[in-house]
């Protein structure tokens, strides 16, 4: 019963801890640029990794353009795979709410690109892979302006959860522990 | 109803699991190309001058055409491209001679102990030595102002002995590069080789 209780509280610790640290970067935002605003909305660092990622792979096939853009050629993939992580890595700004799907299919075409663009000399790969992973651990929370304790700290992108402000302890619980 | 103010934030646990996945499954691809030896797309270029030397290349799907490209000296210099379909080479040995800062030359060698297999093969070279036979060589000239194509040389096979090629650029859609020794050795002076 003791075991429980503590335990309960713990997690009601590290909820509190979660939503003032989210309290606290809203109260710096209030007072900031309109850029640091639309940065806090979206996956800022993975998507710019992504797009950076995107520009090294594409160099080598770039560099290869007399036979890159022979269809077949494995070039011509290379240079596929790099607009294709430039791409993921500019929707990742406009579409935050699909970070996860986005972030996991630039992993996968910057491990991709050492066919065809030898990765940007590896660098390029290692940025996409950073990048989405950044994408992928990224989320957006919503905190309402009143509330007063850590139920009300909910994520807007799981549909009816955030409309009706629903609690959802366990994914904070889990998110907050990461923290 | 006020819905709030939308913020966000990086999972930590998240992103550690997703980095961790993406680099086991970046490891588990280079062991797999390592442990066979593969490579795609290889290019090798834009540094200038490099020696290409082997005992014996067998290569099918041959096709020589007039090149201008450039080379360590001059922006657009007169030379060959050779296009091999599917060679293999025997006793590869590239290398390559850098000036260090400090004055001293070295000279970086890649040596293939074993046959390497070579999958499109592209080379510029402006300088050839070596003894070539060819099975069903022919030559086709076009009127056209266009230098890559008003004369091209094919064969459906070609064999390659002793050669000793100066090679400006090099590209391979996929090479097997088994038994590969690379290693660096200081020299006096770098090799130099005039077209007679």
């Amino acid at each position: 019963m003791g075991d429980a209780a503590a335990k309960a509280e713990k997690k009601q610790e590290r909820l509190e801890k979660a939503r003032a640290k989210l309290e606290k970067r809203l109260e710096k935002l209030e007072n900031a640029g309109k850029f640091k605003a639309w940065r806090s909305r979206r996956p800022f660092w993975g998507a710019t990794f992504s797009v950076l990622a995107g520009l090294l792979i594409l160099y080598i096939p770039i560099q290869l353009y007399a036979i890159a853009f022979v269809p077949g050629s494995f070039a011509f993939i290379g240079l596929l795979f790099g607009v294709l992580v430039l791409i993921l890595g500019v929707l990742s700004y406009i579409f935050p709410q699909f970070s996860t799907v986005l972030g996991v299919i630039t992993m996968f075409l910057s491990i991709l690109s050492i066919m065809g663009a030898l990765g940007g000399f590896l660098l390029g790969t290692i940025l996409g892979l950073i990048g989405g992973a950044l994408c992928i651990g990224w989320e957006e929370h919503v905190i309402a302006p009143d509330a007063n304790g850590p139920d009300q700290m909910n994520r807007p992108d799981k549909g009816e959860k955030a409309k009706t402000n629903l609690i959802d302890t366990s994914e904070v619980a889990s998110s907050s522990s990461s923290s | 109803m006020e819905t709030g103010k939308p913020i966000g934030r990086t999972v930590k646990k998240k992103f550690m699991a997703a980095l961790c996945a993406g680099l086991l499954a970046l490891g588990g691809m280079v062991t797999v190309f390592g442990m066979t030896g593969t490579a795609f797309a290889l290019p090798l270029g834009g540094m200038g001058d490099f020696y290409v030397q082997f005992d014996k290349l067998e290569g099918s799907g041959f096709q020589l055409l007039p090149q201008v490209g450039e080379t360590g000296d001059s922006d657009a210099s007169p030379m060959v491209r050779n296009k091999i379909e599917e060679a293999t080479v025997y006793n590869l040995h590239i290398y390559k001679d850098l000036k260090l800062p400090t004055g001293k030359w070295i000279r970086i060698n890649i040596k293939g102990t074993e046959p390497t297999k070579i999958k499109g093969l592209i080379q510029d070279a402006r300088f050839i030595e070596a003894n070539l036979q060819f099975n069903n060589l022919g030559i086709h000239e076009q009127n056209t102002n266009d230098y890559t194509k008003n004369w091209t040389q094919t064969a459906d096979t070609v064999t390659i002995t002793n050669a000793k090629i100066v090679t400006d650029y090099l590209f391979q859609t996929m090479v097997n590069l088994q038994g590969a020794k690379i290693s660096i050795e200081s020299i006096d002076q770098p090799e130099t080789t005039e077209s007679p």
